[in-house]
């Protein structure tokens, strides 16, 4: 959908992913698409140095997110949400943030 | 000329900058480096952050560096001889989502430096703290404002078109105080 701007398939949906779901990791976002991991990371990599995304480390994992201190990101932000607009409602729907509160260890479910 | 193994931040900042500018490549200081130049080392960082005005090829602007000695390292521009290191991060030149509007030059005995100035500095640092929550950074802002003259109107100005009028009140009265300016009860 946003290819043809972004230049790359993997850049769109990792933009997309990270808008999302708020954050992620190469690993998660090349097996939500089920993609390889190599092209992943790459773009990863290409859309940090620009400062359109940034990382923290968590562990051993390195975890990117959308940059809000980006010049454009407001821009980027707006254009993404109307991109998913055009989504069908099944990959929306999957696409929608996962739990991140906290889930005391050892409980039953 | 100065050694390079002997050039302060700032000295290093006005010899590349300079040279940089000899060959078409207008540059300007950003980040860390700023943080170090207006707090006299009072905080350290290792890198010179460089964002240009125009848009030159990498080519261009490692055939450039090259003569001066910097060898290019992943992204990264190395010197043997020194342990700090030019970085060019992609454009624009910006704090927060706010173009820079005025650039600062400072006279070295090594050529001019171009930087943001000390204002710009504290808004970079705030976007930083603001954003992230980083406490350093909030700390770096602070430090600039010590030792330098900030238009805390603009600051103001800029904090809430960024969306963080609300955090900046929070913390207006340590930034007050650094500049002698009358803090009004209450506020």
């Amino acid at each position: 959908m946003l290819e043809s701007l972004f230049g790359s398939k993997n850049r769109e949906r990792v933009l997309i992913f990270l808008y999302c779901r708020r954050e992620g990791y190469a690993r998660e976002i090349a097996r939500f698409y089920k993609t390889d991991l190599d092209p992943v990371q790459k773009q990863l990599s290409r859309l940090e140095y620009g400062g359109v995304i940034a990382s923290r480390k968590a562990g051993r994992t390195i975890l990117y997110q959308l940059n809000p201190r980006y010049v454009f990101s407001a821009e980027l932000t707006a254009l993404l949400k109307r991109s998913l607009e055009f989504l069908d409602k099944p990959e929306r729907d999957i696409l929608s943030p996962v739990r991140t509160r906290p889930r005391r260890k050892g409980k039953p479910l | 000329m100065k050694q390079i193994s002997r050039m302060t931040m700032g000295e290093l900042g006005a010899y590349v900058s300079s040279h940089l500018a000899k060959r078409g490549i207008k540059v300007v200081l950003s980040g860390g480096a700023c943080v170090s130049i207006y707090s006299t080392n009072l905080y350290r960082s290792d890198d010179l952050d460089f964002i240009e005005s125009g848009s030159s090829a990498r080519k261009q602007l490692k055939q450039a560096l090259e003569e001066i000695g910097f060898k290019e390292n992943h992204r990264y521009f190395q010197h043997p001889e020194t342990r700090l290191f030019l970085e060019f991060p992609p454009g624009p030149l910006a704090v927060g989502r706010e173009p820079v509007k005025e650039v600062v030059q400072k006279r070295y005995s090594t050529g001019i430096l171009r930087l943001i100035s000390p204002t710009d500095c504290v808004k970079d640092r705030l976007a930083a703290y603001f954003h992230w929550r980083d406490l350093q950074s909030l700390e770096q802002a602070l430090l600039v404002c010590s030792r330098n003259q900030v238009d805390l109107r603009e600051v103001r100005h800029w904090a809430k078109s960024e969306g963080m009028a609300d955090e900046y009140a929070k913390i207006v009265r340590r930034f007050q105080l650094l500049q002698g300016r009358p803090v009004k009860p209450g506020k």
